[in-house]
């Protein structure tokens, strides 16, 4: 079988790379906002870390959409998705999910940036205070919910596959955690690479902070995994066919052991705890275990979405 | 400080609150809607696999009928075989269509309900103006027999032939095509009907009840030529 074409493929890689991307928005944010929450504070816009994750999250969600609608069939009628809505598709519950998020989002982000915006503006504008006001005073109620809804955001990249009955392997309720998860460390690694592109400290407190974060994500994530392939495997049927033709030999079996578990997962695991024990963090280290991480996180969305199509119940 | 990381959690509660109450709320309404659909027409077809000969006749019907663009099918007739030693050797056919289901994973997974099961007939159809092509609906048929016209650049595939035959208050193009009759097209809700008649002292199974899909393609089957564990 050919990894890449083959009878019961319907989604081919612009989806994998738009859930990728959802994934990545939605843990950039958490990031962000747990930065700002428990380490900086006030200035926590000074951090080049918090830029990064900033600048990451609505970049991430504008690209992934853009290459979902370029993907559709008719994408200048992409407009029908945002008018007409269904309660039971998945679809259609995510996009008035993504479109809520980028209201949160950029209220989220107004707050923050609030003191530089406002400096700019220098008063000369009474609108932009009044907004900044009332963004002000709505500040908890805005973070509850773009946390909530960021966190939907990354489980709905998993919900999106698993309602498809079809596949037995996609079909599987240990998938929007998983898709979560990883969506959650792949926006520590984008945050991390981000942060030191626009010259952040690679010794500083918010790596630190991230990397804490990142050792029991990246267990966890090892454990998702394993319960994702062991509870197909002893589900029996087309589902163990298809544990064992996504594990099994050849072309995916390559990614999945050498791609997603070696340098996705076991690399930066032990980048991490090293750099936990010797605590000097040096540019390069947090350059490559972010680099490997994020190459782990989109190899297991093309993986899982090949993979997933290959076995029909 | 302290006043901003309450509202914070009041915040966060409420809104995991309202998600789960909406989907209550969604799951109430569709569990309504199934019991409002009572109606007196449910179309449904039996494909006689001991009578089809895979002539494939009701395959260019259904072609010629529908408008169906070369390189797509709504319809197939799947041959398996042969079987038997020569001179007594023969084939199997089964039709690959669309099931008609009454539990339709397409139309739950639509984001735009242009997949949608008439509530008059049962019938499950697309509405090509809504449709933007998205392919969920083709990834979450277990039937597989969904497509893209390349035409209209919409989903397609098998409606009875509701937008054409059925308006003539004619049967399906592949059923009045079928040399063998083969084919029995019918309203489940009639109980005079010929359909209703042979299924109820016919042996016949479904493909893929196990998904819950409730397919209103019905089958009898010929006899097996091989044996499958």
């Amino acid at each position: 079988m050919n990894p890449f074409h083959f009878d019961s493929l319907v989604w081919h890689w612009p989806i994998a790379i738009y859930l990728f991307l959802a994934g990545i928005s939605a843990g950039a944010i958490c990031f962000a906002v747990l930065l700002k929450h428990f380490k900086l504070g006030k200035n926590a816009y000074k951090s080049s870390f918090v830029q990064a994750a900033c600048l990451l999250a609505p970049l991430a969600v504008f690209a992934g959409l853009g290459i979902l609608v370029l993907d559709l069939t008719k994408p200048f009628d992409f407009w029908k998705i945002l008018v007409f809505y269904n309660p039971t598709s998945i679809m259609s519950v995510g996009v008035a999910v993504l479109m809520i998020y980028q209201v949160a989002l950029f209220s989220w982000l107004a707050c923050l940036f609030k003191e530089p915006i406002s400096n700019w503006c220098d008063h000369r504008w009474p609108l932009i205070d009044r907004i900044f006001n009332l963004l002000d005073k709505h500040e908890p109620t805005i973070t509850g919910s773009l946390v909530m809804l960021a966190l939907s955001l990354g489980a709905y990249t998993g919900f999106l596959l698993s309602a498809l009955t079809t596949f037995p392997m996609l079909n599987n309720p240990v998938l929007p955690m998983l898709f979560l998860v990883s969506g959650i460390s792949s926006g520590a690694a984008g945050t991390l690479l981000g942060g030191l592109l626009l010259k952040g400290n690679p010794d500083s407190k918010e790596v630190h902070f991230i990397h804490h974060i990142e050792i029991p994500i990246i267990l966890f994530e090892l454990v998702l995994l394993f319960t994702f392939f062991i509870g197909l495997i002893i589900s029996g049927g087309q589902s163990q066919v298809a544990a064992f033709t996504a594990l099994g030999e050849g072309f995916w079996g390559w990614i999945f052991w050498a791609g997603i578990i070696v340098i996705g997962l076991t690399l930066p695991l032990a980048f991490n705890l090293f750099m936990t024990a010797s605590s000097k963090r040096k540019l390069s280290y947090v350059a490559i275990t972010a680099s490997c991480s994020l190459l782990g996180v989109l190899l297991l969305r093309n993986f899982i979405l090949y993979t997933g199509q290959m076995t029909v119940a | 400080m302290e006043n901003k990381r309450r509202l914070f959690l009041k915040c966060a509660c409420a809104t995991a609150v309202g998600a789960v109450g909406s989907t209550k709320l969604i799951a109430a309404q569709s569990g309504t809607k199934t019991d409002d659909t009572e109606v007196e027409v449910n179309y449904a077809l039996i494909h006689d696999e001991t009578k089809c000969i895979g002539c494939e006749v009701c395959v260019d019907a259904c072609r010629e009928t529908n408008n169906v663009p070369e390189g797509v099918s709504r319809l197939e007739i799947v041959k398996t075989g042969p079987f038997g030693e020569y001179p007594n050797q023969y084939f199997s056919f089964s039709r690959k269509s669309c099931q008609q289901c009454d539990e339709t994973p397409c139309v739950n997974v639509c984001p735009t309900g242009a997949a949608y099961k008439d509530p008059k007939t049962g019938i499950v159809s697309v509405d090509s103006w809504k449709c933007v092509g998205c392919m969920y609906c083709i990834a979450a048929c277990p039937y597989q027999i969904r497509f893209i016209n390349p035409v209209t650049k919409a989903a397609d595939k098998c409606d009875f032939c509701k937008e054409t035959r059925l308006k003539e208050r004619k049967s399906p193009a592949c059923v009045d095509a079928c040399p063998t009759k083969a084919l029995v097209f019918g309203n489940l809700k009639d109980p005079d009907s010929e359909i209703v008649k042979v299924l109820k002292t016919t042996p016949n199974y479904r493909s893929k009840t196990d998904l819950g899909t409730r397919p209103k393609l019905f089958r009898i089957a010929a006899k097996n030529g091989e044996i499958k564990l």
